[in-house]
């Protein structure tokens, strides 16, 4: 039976049984037995074509598995922790140090060891040499294969970063940049926080070592970069995106994945720009309000017991072949 | 072909225009933004499955959920323009075409389910 066929036939059916309805048990929406369970078989066949659809799309997207199998032992895995202002004292968040450890422990208690550690910035609050020993201290505790961090503004209050590249900066180049391969991966770590007078800023150097950089690599070489504040826009108004970004985003346009990991904003957020997705990580010590809520993005006081659930861990994995890392945010334990 | 059949038939295709536009967002990329990811996922999956019925025949059941599904869409669209939809934005008219494509078809998706309605109302008050 042809479409137009099983349609006129349907109406037919719908014209008789209109013309019978007095005949027939009429629910409360005037509605007889029969044509509910027309609509309920229409629905429901909806429900399953939607479901199998679901299902088929993600066959297509990842045909070999879902997610990365936790046994894989090919896979790569890090964990990302950002923003935790070791030193911090406020109502926002009273024991700064014991929510550190409380995602140092949350790390160490995965069930994958992670390939590496990477702290996004603003690993102290005040850049003091106590500060900065405290956190080297603590993240030694890592049980991981690597620890990496990058600056965030926060780490360079008086002296343009020296106090975290002597604590830090080993095998870095410039004012604090680096990159490094791992299990297929290209990652680059940027400097933004160093010349910012509003938005972050990379610099000309900085730009010419990510061109020179990514220059000998394939384009379907998946690209991870690290950095403090967004390369992206997320609200300029508040210093939230890197005046000079466009100029590294263009380098890495030819790539079919690239992933930018930021921290600074205390809020996880996500975007895509054509071949490129930013994830900004939430921080382990305070959360700051969402874009534009209030005059400036002030610490911002939870209600008792309410603090944890703004603050977490980031944790990602990445197989050979699947072409996007798999990007995890988790809670505070 | 009566101009009832050739609506239903349009509005099939802007149904899978528009589910084919969130899949392909999906496999090449949205799937690993949470939440969002998943919802072009079913996005996509409800859109075939509302355009393949739509072609069998076209009950008032099934225009509903078709006229929510591309209302939802578009809502989600302007939201992630706005005020961001589950920590997600975009600008304008990225990613492209995708982002022009999906409004169009869904945009004519909702005047086509609107003609019958409205034609009624008409007819009514003639």
């Amino acid at each position: 039976m042809s479409a137009t066929e099983e349609n006129s036939a349907t109406e037919k059916d719908s014209a008789t049984e209109n013309s019978s309805a007095d005949e027939q048990d009429l629910g409360p929406e005037g509605m007889t037995r029969r044509q509910l369970l027309r609509h309920t078989a229409w629905f429901g066949s909806a429900v399953v074509l939607t479901v199998v659809g679901g299902e088929v799309i993600s066959h297509v997207a990842t045909p070999d598995a879902v997610a990365v199998p936790p046994e894989d032992p090919n896979a790569l895995r890090f964990a990302q922790i950002s923003d935790s202002h070791l030193g911090f004292k406020g109502a926002a968040n009273t024991a700064v140090e014991d929510s550190f450890a409380a995602a140092i422990r949350q790390i160490n208690a995965l069930p994958q060891r992670p390939d590496f550690v990477v702290h996004t910035g603003d690993l102290t609050h005040l850049s003091t040499p106590a500060q900065f020993d405290q956190v080297k201290q603590m993240m030694g505790e890592l049980r991981t294969g690597k620890v990496l961090t990058v600056p965030g503004e926060h780490d360079s209050v008086d002296d343009t970063g020296q106090k975290y590249r002597q604590a830090f900066g080993a095998g870095s180049r410039g004012d604090g940049w680096y990159s490094f391969d791992l299990r297929g991966v290209h990652f680059i770590a940027l400097v933004n926080t160093l010349s910012l007078e509003k938005l972050g800023h990379l610099g000309a150097d900085q730009i010419e070592f990510v061109r020179t950089d990514v220059a000998g690599l394939s384009s379907d070489t998946p690209i991870v970069v690290f950095s403090h504040i967004p390369l992206f826009a997320m609200y300029p108004a508040w210093g939230w995106g890197t005046d000079d970004a466009a100029a590294v985003l263009n380098l890495l346009r030819r790539f079919a994945s690239v992933t930018c990991l930021n921290g600074h904003v205390h809020q996880l957020f996500t975007k895509t720009e054509g071949n490129v997705t930013f994830h900004s990580a939430t921080t382990t010590a305070y959360p700051l309000p969402p874009p534009g809520q209030g005059t400036a993005p002030a610490p911002v006081t939870l209600p008792a017991g309410k603090l944890k659930d703004a603050l977490g861990i980031r944790e990602v994995t990445y197989r050979k072949g699947s072409g996007l890392l798999a990007v995890k945010d988790v809670r505070l334990a | 072909m009566s101009a009832a059949t050739i609506t239903r038939f349009a509005l099939a295709l802007c149904l899978a225009v528009s589910g084919y536009v969130h899949a392909e967002l999906y496999v090449n990329g949205y799937r690993v933004i949470p939440v969002i990811g998943e919802s072009f996922r079913w996005q996509a999956g409800a859109s075939f499955a509302l355009a393949l019925l739509v072609l069998l025949a076209d009950p008032p059941v099934l225009r509903f959920a078709a006229a929510g599904l591309m209302a939802g869409a578009l809502g989600g669209f302007a939201l992630s323009r706005t005020t961001g939809l589950f920590g997600f934005t975009e600008h304008g008219w990225q990613p492209a075409p995708q982002a022009l494509v999906s409004v169009v078809v869904e945009v004519v998706a909702l005047a086509l389910l609107a003609l019958p309605v409205l034609f009624a109302a008409h007819g009514r008050r003639a």
